[in-house]
């Protein structure tokens, strides 16, 4: 194992919780660096790469689950409308 | 709005603008509505009012710049001005108690440690969703920006007027409170699968 610098460490030198680290990969703020770091940190850390996996699988699930509704088709044509008949020409 | 230097506009340019980077993002803006308000025909007008308003304003956009937060901005607030004050839904936020838990020790206590990816993979139905729309508007509203739009910490913070560490601590919250929810969901479809 290498003795690679902390990627994550904070702006005043403190060392982050592995919750910090695993906010920052799960709100998708983190680096190529920090994505590296957490994970081979995970293949020695058990709480991670269980919480990790859990709020990954819940993130995926969102997305899948709930971006099925597509908007009316009809909605786009009455916004036209609107937006024409305010419109001074 | 924005404090931006106004553009100037030609009525074909504004057209454009509308078309090409503003009507492109109508589904996450109809998604992100019918998550706020919980109805199809709230969230269509809801929808309405905000590229209306979008138009109307337009010389405040500079094209080519981030309209897709821009319109989640106008639509968020239209929701607060216009919206939440019909459903009267009170807030039931106490952001300082947020504050308050999010520095404390306990931020790295596992909640919810029965929950697991395989009952998370058997809720094939509406629970995902359901789990979403039960949460506080204020928590939803973080999930959808970050999980279903990808949107970043910076521009979360310019959508809802809140500063960055708001933004993270209210994510932390949110998270945990829709894991606790899918462990209810989880507890409840093992209790049924155990009966047959």
């Amino acid at each position: 194992m290498t003795n690679r610098n902390n990627p994550f460490l904070l702006a005043n030198g403190k060392k982050p919780t592995c919750m910090e680290m695993l906010q920052l990969i799960l709100d998708g703020e983190a680096n190529h660096e920090q994505h590296e770091y957490f994970r081979s940190h995970m293949d020695q850390c058990m709480p991670c790469f269980k919480t990790y996996s859990l709020d990954m699988t819940i993130k995926e699930l969102l997305k899948e689950k709930c971006c099925k509704d597509t908007v009316p088709a009809e909605l786009i044509e009455q916004i036209k409308l609107q937006i024409s008949q305010n419109t001074p020409s | 709005m924005e404090e931006t230097p106004k553009q100037q506009y030609s009525n074909r340019e504004k057209n454009d603008i509308f078309n090409l980077e503003f009507l492109p993002h109508i589904n996450s803006m109809y998604n992100f509505a019918f998550r706020l308000t919980l109805d199809r025909d709230d969230a269509k007008d809801l929808v309405q009012d905000t590229y209306l308003k979008a138009y109307r304003f337009i010389e405040s956009f500079q094209k080519g710049t981030n309209a897709k937060a821009w319109l989640f901005r106008i639509l968020k607030n239209s929701f607060i001005n216009d919206y939440r004050k019909k459903t009267k839904e009170p807030s039931k936020v106490d952001y300082q108690e947020v504050e308050a838990y999010y520095n404390s020790e306990e931020v790295d206590r596992q909640i919810t440690p029965d929950l697991r990816v395989e009952s998370l993979k058997d809720m094939i139905g509406d629970e995902i969703s359901n789990a979403l729309n039960s949460l506080d508007v204020d928590f939803r509203t973080v999930i959808i920006l970050c999980d279903l739009e990808g949107f970043k910490y910076e521009e979360m913070a310019k959508i809802l007027d809140i500063p960055i560490g708001t933004v993270r601590s209210r994510l932390h919250r949110a998270r945990n409170l829709l894991k606790e929810k899918l462990s209810a969901y989880a507890k409840l479809m093992g209790y049924k699968n155990t009966e047959l």
